[in-house]
C-alpha cells in the first residue's frame, strides 16, 4: 500500500523542481537535442537524444560492458578456480514519453535493442594437480570446462527515467532505471581432458538458465545540450 | 572491489526463477587416463570355467615403472582371472617405437607363467589369454575360448556412480565380461567399453545379464535386462576410482 503512495509523492516532487525552473514545459522537448553520456548496469555509453514531439524523444544510442570476476561460482567437489566474464554491447533506440504535465522530470521509457555481442562464460580449472591411483595428472590430463552462454540479438526495453531529459543549461544529469528483456539464451558447455564428458550436460545448464533474460539497467546520463 | 563485482554480476543478469546456474550439473569424469592397454585374462588351462580368486602380476622391461593396474595403481592384483594394465600418461607408445613388456602370472596352486606384451601406438587395447596349468601338471591344452553367439546388436551405456559422492558421475574405460544372470556360468569377455560406451553383438533380447568390470583387484557388477537396441546400465565405481576425484 505503501508503495501506491510513494509513485504520486515521486511525480509531486520531480514536477516541483522542473516548475521552479520551466513555465512551458513542452517547448524543453520539442526539437531539442542533446548528447549523453552514460555509466551504469549495462556499461558505458552514448547516445544522441532529439525531441521529435512536446511529449516525446528519442534515443539512439550504443553501450558497452566487459567484466570479470574470479571465483564468484564455485562447482561442488571439485577443488578448482572460476572466472566468469560477461561481454555485453548494445545499439538501442528508446523513446521518452513525459506523461504528466505537472512532473516533466518523469519518463515512461520504451524501446529496443540490438545486442551485437552478449556473451557469458564461466571458466573452472583445476587448482591443483589431481591423483589417478598412483598417477599425478597434470592441469592438461584433468582439463578444464566452460560454461558459455549467449543471448545475442532484439531485446525490448521498459523502464522510467527519473529527472528531465532536457534543460535549458548546458549540462544536466538524468537517470534511468529499467531492464532489458533478453532472447532465451543459447548455452552450452565444452570441456578437455578427463573432463571432456561434461559436454553432456549442455542441455541440463540451458534448462538452469533460460529464466536468465532480465538484463537491469540502472544508468547515470550526463547530458550535454546540443545549440 | 571483489563484491562490488559479484554486486555487478547479479545487477547484469537479475534471473526470474532464481536458479543456480549449476544447480543439478555434475562433474563427470572420465577414466580412460590409461589409454593403451593389455587385458590378461587368466584361465585354468584343463578347466576355464574355473575361476582364479586371486593372484598377482609382476612386470619387468626396460620401463616396468611405467605400467600401471588400470585404475592407475602400482598393485598388480589379479582378481577373478582378470587384470588389465598399460603405460602411465607419461609412457604412452610413439609410432615406430613399441614398448616390450614381459609378465609373470603368479596364481596360488599353479605353475607361474610368463608372457610377453608389446604396446603400439596404432593398437589402444589387446587382451593376452593365459592358460595356467596346476602346479605338477603340465599344461598341454592350448587357450581356447568359448565363441561370443551373435545377435543384434546392443549399444550399451554405462554410467558409474559413487556412493560417497552423488555429485560425481564417472565415464569408465574399462573391460566388460558378463553372463546370463543366473547361469552360474563362468564370466566371458564381452568388450571394452570407451567413456562407458559400447556395441555388441553377444546379448539375446528379452534375457537377462550380468556384467562385469574388474580393477583395482576388485570386481564391480550391474544386472540389467535387455530389451531395447540401446540399454542404459548404472554401476557402483567403488572406491578405488571414487576416491580419486
Amino acid at each position: 500500500m505503501k508503495k501506491l503512495f510513494l509513485l504520486p509523492l515521486l511525480v509531486f516532487v520531480l514536477g516541483k523542481s522542473s516548475k521552479a525552473q520551466n513555465t512551458d514545459w513542452r517547448d524543453q522537448v520539442t526539437n531539442q537535442k542533446s548528447l549523453h553520456f552514460n555509466v551504469g548496469t549495462q556499461g558505458v555509453g552514448a547516445e544522441f537524444a532529439y525531441g521529435v514531439l512536446p511529449k516525446m524523444s528519442l534515443r539512439l544510442g550504443a553501450n558497452i560492458i566487459p567484466v570479470s570476476a574470479d571465483n564468484v561460482f564455485s562447482v561442488s567437489g571439485f577443488n578448482s578456480n572460476s572466472r566468469m566474464s560477461a561481454n555485453f554491447s548494445n545499439i538501442h533506440l528508446l523513446a521518452d514519453f513525459i506523461p504528466f504535465k505537472s512532473a516533466p522530470g518523469f519518463r515512461l521509457v520504451g524501446g529496443a535493442g540490438y545486442f551485437i555481442n552478449a556473451k557469458g562464460k564461466i571458466a573452472v580449472q583445476p587448482k591443483d594437480n589431481y591423483t589417478y591411483g598412483d598417477i599425478v595428472l597434470n592441469n592438461e590430463e584433468v582439463g578444464n570446462l566452460n560454461m558459455n552462454v549467449n543471448w545475442r540479438g532484439f531485446a525490448p526495453y521498459a523502464g522510467i527515467g527519473l529527472l528531465k531529459p532536457f534543460s535549458n543549461r548546458t549540462f544536466n544529469v538524468n537517470l534511468d532505471l529499467g531492464t532489458y528483456f533478453l532472447k532465451q539464451p543459447d548455452a552450452n558447455i565444452t570441456a578437455s581432458g578427463i573432463l571432456s564428458g561434461n559436454t553432456s550436460q549442455s542441455a541440463q545448464l540451458q534448462q538452469n538458465l533460460k529464466g536468465y533474460r532480465f538484463l537491469p539497467v540502472v544508468q547515470l546520463n550526463f547530458n550535454f545540450r546540443i545549440q | 572491489m571483489k563484491n562490488i563485482k559479484k554486486l555487478l554480476f547479479v545487477l547484469l543478469l537479475l534471473p526470474v526463477a532464481c536458479k543456480k546456474p549449476t544447480e543439478d550439473l555434475k562433474i563427470v569424469v572420465d577414466t580412460n587416463v590409461i589409454k593403451y592397454t593389455a587385458l590378461i585374462h587368466v584361465t585354468d588351462a584343463s578347466n576355464p570355467e574355473v575361476v582364479l580368486k586371486s593372484g598377482t602380476l609382476s612386470v619387468s622391461g626396460d620401463n616396468a615403472d611405467d605400467i600401471y593396474e588400470i585404475s592407475g595403481n602400482k598393485q598388480l592384483n589379479i582378481s577373478n582371472g582378470v587384470i588389465a594394465i598399460g603405460p602411465g600418461p607419461a609412457a604412452v607408445p610413439v609410432a615406430g617405437k613399441p614398448e616390450t613388456y614381459s609378465v609373470q602370472v603368479k596364481v596360488p596352486g599353479y605353475n607361474t607363467a610368463t608372457k610377453s606384451i608389446t604396446f603400439t601406438a596404432d593398437q589402444k587395447q589387446q587382451v593376452i589369454n593365459v592358460a595356467l596349468s596346476k602346479t605338477g601338471s603340465v599344461n598341454s591344452n592350448p587357450v581356447t575360448q568359448k565363441p561370443l553367439p551373435v545377435y543384434d546388436a546392443v549399444g550399451l551405456n554405462f554410467t558409474g556412480t559413487c556412493s560417497s559422492r552423488p555429485d560425481l558421475v564417472i565415464r569408465p574405460s574399462m573391460y566388460v565380461f558378463f553372463r546370463e544372470t543366473g547361469s552360474g556360468a563362468a564370466y566371458q569377455y564381452l568388450g571394452y567399453m570407451e567413456s562407458g560406451n559400447m556395441t555388441v553383438t553377444a546379448l539375446e533380447k528379452g534375457k537377462t545379464y550380468d556384467f562385469q568390470v574388474t580393477y583395482d583387484g576388485q570386481n564391480y557388477g550391474t544386472t540389467q535386462q535387455i530389451n531395447n537396441e540401446s540399454e542404459s546400465l548404472t554401476i557402483n565405481m567403488g572406491s578405488a576410482i571414487c576416491n580419486n576425484f
